[in-house]
């Protein structure tokens, strides 16, 4: 009687549609925890666009939704860049405006009124649901078990080193690109197991609508046709690999082709080589196989050699002529400096200069992936216990992505599916094993591996028969530790999304001595003190980190912006800031610059200042005008960078150090000013600004916009006005003469 | 005329002891003499203040350089060639002397009190002295200065920098001479490699065929690229570093640095940590005998959970404030 109930309860799980609905029910689950752990910053916050980069896609999906696709596309930007304009329509990945502007007109045509604010705001999230099922599918293509790919989705959906990126208000290109990248990896490894030209179709599909969201897409165009590569190399040629891999490929390079920022990239440029090559290999490979089917052996050598040493030649010949004819584009800065690491420092300053483009340390792998860094070996090894096709797939993916994220911390992105599936193998592997209810009897086992002998992987560690696990205790302590681990991981996940990747970096928090949230909103105050006080094209001037936010925020033309298209305009705002203000000025006048905005850290001990960005403008401003500027003159003769008493004569005069400091000291009793963030002690007499006027401050003076004068009305220069407007008596100046010439009669 | 004392005092100061003093054409004539035997001219105390005595019509780049072994700067060593490269190539495609220039190295041994005079801290350091009269001149006779703060530069950067500092005047190009031993230790080594694989190619298709040796080289490169490799090679970091007190310290403070052996350490504790793991999936359940395999699981078992525990405290000492650890390093 007792036993009925709880035969019934164990047989719940055993039929097969029952796991089918619990899958579903746990694969909704795990989305949804997913896009709940992305939401901290909006529980905390408020539904607000985050950093830098989205908010210039979100003014664009703004102009997108209100002046429909074909504007969008022939949009030309005359608010930015002023005063060249940008060809944003032409410039930019339209996947990210169009699916968030797709997504508004659906909800609006199902008559749900929403936001297009909080539909920028929540597509990141809503991604990454989708993102944890493409971790799924394409695990459950490696596994014959469904629990690796769910084990495979939570990662997917937790790991800090997705989250990084797809945060709530996160609503950057990434935010649509990783769900992308997995899904068109399954749809590749769905093709190419079944030969099938839909499949392979659908691939170039996902491909197509990644090339238009993400400059990341070169990372498949280089990982497919690596896999192919290897699978040639390996002996695996198969018309399921030709069928797949040139249907992808003329499809997805069409597909490419029609974004107007891509254009003929894919047949010009260097890193989109591979793929053409393979294309043009596989149809030689294709052509042999059928000339084998058809001719004898023997003359077959001789045609084989033939045929190879010729199609060797003439495409040597042909790659040598296309180069030095211009016609193949050398590799691209951004792609060069991943191979030759010292490449970008010394020639490209302005991508040096980013912090996603540095290397990554080792802590910050741990970080962002915790435990699977160590798993993620364990899985690719377990990869090559069958070694499928689609498992090389996952060895390629496994080294070629750790080299780039070892090279780019931003790549860290492109790493993280891989090391989520390889881990999820790993550790359903490990559960698989010591969670199997039968224990084997010794004796019988002994009788039984003598008889028959598994079959051989060719891999050391399996070499012996698989036996299981005897002890009760051995698989429950195993087991238990392996659920100590997986609370850690996602504990460690909760933490590091809570405490690093929930900043909107708009607006920042602090504590108060007494434990409650301080809200510091000094951006938002300023660019609506700009929106609000300044005329509708009044040009603002300030470094490019903040372009995008004050033409989003305040809605005023820029200089510059994070679009670094154009290096020589970066490095005259770069002259500008770092030059005395007689040079400074002409330039702004030129420039017909209004205000100029900083940002200063001193008072709060805010790290992401413009001083300390300073440097970087000098840098990249010394490598237009190497004459002008000079980075050595910023540096005390010690080679300390200071802005104290110490500070170099270039520093102190330097537009930057001025606007930055002008006025600081009288926050302080004479001689105590402090800067908070490099400590240091101001000179008790503070700078002098003759040619702009303070405009505003902000509450805790993290921004400040100084207002350019107009020309002198009297047609004295500033320097001489200003110092007449501080009473200063005029300097009686030597009588014009000239220089002595010597007189020839 | 008042200026004309005031001139001759700093002349006279300028061109120091030899008071049988040349007139500017004679001194480069004897320059332009010695360095076409050798270039660049090897300077002394006397001769680097003969050669840059004003009034000038000639331009002189000198290094000040200390190549000598007690003072250690690599950068002296690492841009000496190079310097010698430009200042040959430039003196003999110069044939005509047009442009005037004169190569000098001045090191420090040589000349310690022009190194005390001018105030050098740093070596190496190059000085251009433009032309103070003839069509070329300078409104200053003061050298200009190239520092090499960007680590060591090739000959073409410098070259770059000097031509444009010296507009209007012959630029003669860098000749790099081919590296005939490179050439053919190249050709060498490729042919005999070829003949090697030729002749060895049955014993190295089954290693080229091994799932073990792929497998191992996969992980060791994972394991390498997620240790933080390439951010020793791109950064170039130290391989370890004092921590004040006379003691090795294994780990550099901070969550942006780390040290060459903190990474070969961190490369050691995830490869323990993946053996482990794959010792618990796929050897465990290989060991027949009962006793043993118990035994292997606690093992193993054991090894994971202190050496991950031990990873935490260690990615505890990086960033101070993470929350979380397993016991024995608590």
């Amino acid at each position: 009687m007792s036993a009925e109930p709880i035969q019934a309860l164990v047989d719940v799980g055993k039929g097969k549609t029952t796991r089918g609905v619990l899958r579903v029910i746990i694969l909704a689950l795990i989305a949804g925890a997913s896009i709940a752990s992305r939401l901290f910053s909006v529980i905390r916050f408020e539904s607000i666009i985050h950093e830098f980069d989205p908010w210039f896609n979100f003014r664009a999906t703004k102009y997108l939704v209100a002046n429909g696709f074909y504007n969008f596309w022939d949009w030309f930007d005359d608010r930015t860049w002023h005063p060249l304009g940008r060809v944003t329509g032409g410039t930019l990945y339209p996947g990210l405006m169009v699916t968030s502007g797709a997504i508004y007109h659906a909800l609006r045509t199902l008559t749900i009124p929403v936001d297009i604010r909080n539909v920028c705001v929540l597509l990141a999230p809503g991604f990454s649901g989708l993102t944890a099922i493409a971790a799924y599918l394409l695990t459950n293509e490696m596994t014959v078990h469904n629990s690796a790919g769910l084990l495979a989705a939570i990662f997917m959906g937790i790991a800090p080193g997705y989250i990084s990126r797809s945060v709530a208000g996160s609503y950057d290109n990434e935010a649509i690109a990783i769900f992308l990248l997995v899904f068109t990896f399954y749809l590749w490894i769905k093709a190419l197991k079944q030969g099938s030209m839909l499949w392979g179709a659908l691939c170039a599909l996902f491909y197509g609508y990644m090339v238009a969201s993400w400059g990341g897409y070169a990372f498949i165009t280089c990982l497919l046709p690596l896999h192919a590569f290897v699978l040639i190399c390996m002996g695996r040629y198969s018309t399921r690999l030709y069928v797949s891999y040139t249907t992808w490929y003329a499809l997805g390079t069409l597909a490419s082709m029609q974004i107007p920022f891509v254009g003929f990239l894919p047949v010009k440029t260097s890193e989109h080589m591979p793929a053409l090559g393979i294309f043009g290999f596989l149809q030689l490979l294709a052509f042999l196989d059928y000339v084998r089917s058809a001719i004898p052996s023997r003359q077959f050598q001789t045609f084989l050699w033939l045929f190879a040493g010729g199609t060797f030649a003439i495409g040597l010949a042909g790659l040598v002529v296309a180069t030095s004819a211009g016609i193949i584009a050398p590799w691209s800065g951004r792609f060069y400096s991943l191979w030759d690491t010292g490449y970008a420092k010394i020639h490209i300053p302005i991508i040096a200069s980013v912090s996603e483009h540095q290397p990554t340390a080792w802590p910050a792998f741990f970080f962002d992936l915790n435990m699977l860094v160590y798993l993620f070996p364990v899985g690719v090894y377990l990869c090559f216990q069958k070694l499928h096709d689609e498992h090389v797939f996952i060895i390629v993916y496994a080294v070629f992505g750790s080299y780039f994220a070892g090279v780019m911390v931003r790549l860290m992105l492109t790493l993280t599916p891989v090391v989520c599936i390889a881990g999820a193998i790993a550790v359903s592997s490990l559960l698989d094993t010591y969670l199997d209810a039968r224990s084997p009897k010794p004796e019988e086992q002994v009788a039984e591996s003598s008889e028959k002998k598994a079959p051989k992987s060719g891999l050391k560690s399996t070499d012996k028969p698989l036996v299981g696990i005897y002890g009760l205790w051995s698989k429950s302590a195993v087991v238990a530790a392996m659920g100590v681990y997986l609370l850690l991981f996602v504990m460690h996940c909760t933490w590091v999304t809570s405490n690093a990747y929930s900043s909107p970096s708009v607006v920042l928090a602090s504590r108060m001595p007494d434990g409650s949230q301080h809200i510091i909103d000094d951006y938002r105050e300023a660019y609506q003190w700009l929106r609000q006080n300044t005329k509708e094209d009044a040009k603002v001037m300030s470094w490019w980190d903040y372009g995008y936010q004050i033409g989003g925020m305040a809605d005023r033309p820029t200089l510059v912006d994070n679009n670094t298209w154009n290096n020589t305009h970066i490095a005259t705002v770069g002259k500008a800031m770092s030059s005395r203000e007689e040079v400074s000025y002409p330039i702004m006048r030129q420039h017909e610059v209004d205000y100029v905005l900083v940002v200063f850290g001193g008072l709060l001990g805010y790290s992401g200042d413009d001083i300390n960005k300073f440097l970087w403008m000098v840098r990249i401003a010394e490598g237009i005008w190497p004459d002008e500027v000079s980075e050595r003159a910023f540096f005390t003769p010690r080679g300390e960078y200071k802005v104290d008493a110490e500070a170099t004569e270039t520093m102190k005069n330097s537009l930057m150090y001025k606007m930055s400091y002008y006025n600081f000291n009288n926050l302080f009793p004479p001689g105590q000013a402090i800067d908070r963030m490099r400590q240091a002690r101001l000179p008790e007499v503070g700078p002098t600004l003759s040619t702009m006027e303070e405009a505003f401050t902000s509450e805790n003076w993290i921004i400040r916009i100084y207002k350019v004068k107009d020309l002198d009305n009297l047609g004295r220069d500033h320097i001489s006005a200003a110092a007449f407007d501080r009473g200063l008596k005029k300097k009686r100046a030597p009588k014009k003469k000239g220089p002595r010439v010597l007189r020839v009669d | 005329m008042r200026w004309l004392p005031a001139f001759l005092s700093v002349s006279l100061l300028a061109s120091g002891s030899f008071a049988a003093k040349k007139s500017t054409e004679e001194r480069f004539k004897s320059f332009r003499a010695k360095s076409l035997s050798s270039t660049p001219i090897k300077l002394s105390d006397p001769s680097y203040r003969e050669l840059t005595s004003t009034p000038r019509d000639y331009a002189a780049a000198i290094v000040l350089t200390a190549m000598d072994n007690r003072f250690g700067c690599q950068l002296c060593r690492e841009f000496q060639p190079e310097w010698d490269l430009l200042s040959r190539s430039w003196t003999k495609g110069d044939k005509a002397g047009e442009s005037r220039l004169i190569f000098g190295t001045l090191d420090f041994s040589d000349g310690r009190d022009i190194f005390m005079s001018l105030g050098l801290q740093t070596a190496p350091v190059l000085l251009l002295f433009p032309p103070t009269v003839g069509p070329h001149a300078a409104a200053s006779p003061d050298p200009i200065r190239y520092d090499f703060s960007n680590g060591p530069q090739v000959a073409e950067v410098v070259h770059s920098w000097i031509a444009r500092h010296l507009p209007d005047r012959p630029h003669p190009p860098i000749k790099r001479p081919i590296n005939w031993v490179r050439w053919i230790s190249t050709t060498v080594i490729s042919l005999g490699s070829i003949t090697a694989m030729f002749v060895a190619w049955p014993y190295i298709i089954p290693v080229l065929q091994s799932r073990n040796v792929w497998s191992a080289i996969s992980l060791m490169l994972i394991l390498l690229f997620t240790s933080g490799h390439m951010y020793n090679q791109i950064r170039k970091v130290p391989y370890v570093a004092g921590d004040g007190k006379g003691g090795i310290s294994y780990f550099a403070g901070g969550f942006q640095n780390q040290y060459g052996l903190e990474t070969q350490i961190v490369a050691a504790i995830y490869g323990l940590l993946s053996l482990a793991g794959i010792s618990l999936v796929l050897k465990v359940p290989r060991i027949s005998d009962v006793k043993l395999q118990g035994v292997a699981v606690i093992a193993w078992g054991g090894v994971f959970f202190l050496t991950y525990g031990f990873l935490l405290s260690v990615f505890r000492t990086k960033n101070p404030g993470y929350p979380f650890a397993l016991p024995p390093f608590l």
